[in-house]
């Protein structure tokens, strides 16, 4: 018999393969290749809550990415936080920021992304995404807050790593090269 | 003489008016370019010793914007003349006292210190929002262009808008999809 770890079951529920599943603990576990979307249906006096599966709503807008490289460094846009329409596609109906392994971002393009998105709320450019009981008029905010403010994008750090190894990688591939022609 | 030169005449000699929106602007940096129209340095005929300025109705003040933390950190100085007088006002505080404030201030302060600066500010008319005096508006004839576009927020585009814009990025096969 095959040995399960069970935070594997617990954590990656959807990634396990069907062939592991074990009846006897009770747990159904299944894997969907699919986006889900949680209903409650009150049929009677009982509450039905049910996970159906739906397509992706943002299918047919979708720019293809056939690059190594992530979605955004792959259309090189130079994004400020005032475009609203793409930075409120990282972001949850609440407002906060998708984590990098549901955005699948690269890390320098999802720090920038991240603090782009707080710029925004920052200047109330996306209050419509915000927590329901939030205050959505910015006029009513307390103190500074309250006041136009706006943001320059030169003051995001850029992380001197990340260019280390592009370099690193750009020689490395011309010395491959020249080797080749030599050879 | 042509037809449009003698209206730039007639717009050299006399005292024209202009408007400013100062929404979503830095005081700070529209200060120069309303300068040039209170002083006359856009006519020809500018000497400092010649008055021939124009007058520049600013409207929206209490809309005005400023970069970053500046609203915190921007502070205000004032002595009274005693001892333990001196006090420092962050620029949000004197925004609450007094909205026009601000813009004035910054406006005076980038204009050289002589005797004419006090007789060129007379010519400033800053209004805090949209509501101006009919007598003051019958005169304008021109509109100072804005240095700073207005940023659109999310709540002014359409729902078809936004679900028409293209994705960059798709939600992961085994997403749960969150109610609005």
């Amino acid at each position: 018999m095959f040995k399960i770890p069970l935070s594997g079951i617990l954590l990656g529920a959807s990634k396990v393969p069907t062939k592991l599943f074990v009846p006897s603990i009770g747990l159904h576990v299944s894997a969907p290749m699919k986006l889900k979307e949680i209903h409650a249906n009150k049929v009677g006096g009982k509450l039905i809550i049910e996970g159906a599966f739906v397509p992706s709503p943002r299918k047919d807008h979708l720019i293809p990415n056939n690059s190594e490289c992530c979605s955004l460094c792959n259309l090189g846009l130079n994004v400020k936080h005032t475009d609203v329409l793409i930075l409120s596609q990282f972001v949850r109906p609440d407002g906060c920021m998708m984590p990098q392994r549901i955005t699948g971002l690269c890390k320098t393009q999802q720090k920038r992304m991240s603090k782009l998105v707080s710029m925004a709320h920052k200047a109330g450019l996306m209050c419509s995404l915000a927590p329901a009981n939030s205050k959505k008029d910015t006029t009513k905010r307390k103190l500074w807050k309250k006041y136009n403010t706006y943001f320059d994008e030169s003051t995001i750090k850029v992380y001197e790593s990340h260019f280390k190894k592009i370099k690193e990688n750009v020689i490395l591939d011309y010395v491959k090269s020249r080797n080749q022609e030599i050879n | 003489m042509s037809q449009l030169g003698r209206v730039k005449q007639w717009n050299t000699f006399a005292r024209c008016w202009h408007l400013f929106d100062a929404a979503w602007q830095n005081p700070l940096e529209c200060a120069p370019s309303i300068e040039k129209y209170l002083k006359g340095l856009n006519k020809p005929i500018y000497h400092p010793l010649v008055d021939c300025g124009d007058h520049v109705v600013v409207i929206n003040s209490k809309q005005i914007a400023f970069p970053g933390e500046e609203w915190r950190r921007r502070v205000y100085f004032h002595h009274t003349g005693y001892s333990g007088g001196a006090t420092w006002t962050p620029a949000w505080e004197l925004h609450d006292r007094d909205p026009t404030m601000i813009f004035r201030k910054a406006v005076y302060h980038h204009m050289k210190g002589n005797l004419f600066r006090r007789v060129v500010m007379e010519r400033l008319h800053i209004y805090s929002d949209s509501n101006v005096p009919e007598e003051v508006i019958e005169n304008i004839t021109n509109q100072i262009p804005p240095l700073r576009s207005i940023p659109k927020t999310l709540g002014s585009y359409s729902k078809e808008e936004i679900e028409k814009y293209p994705k960059i990025i798709d939600y992961p096969e085994d997403f749960i999809l969150s109610k609005n």
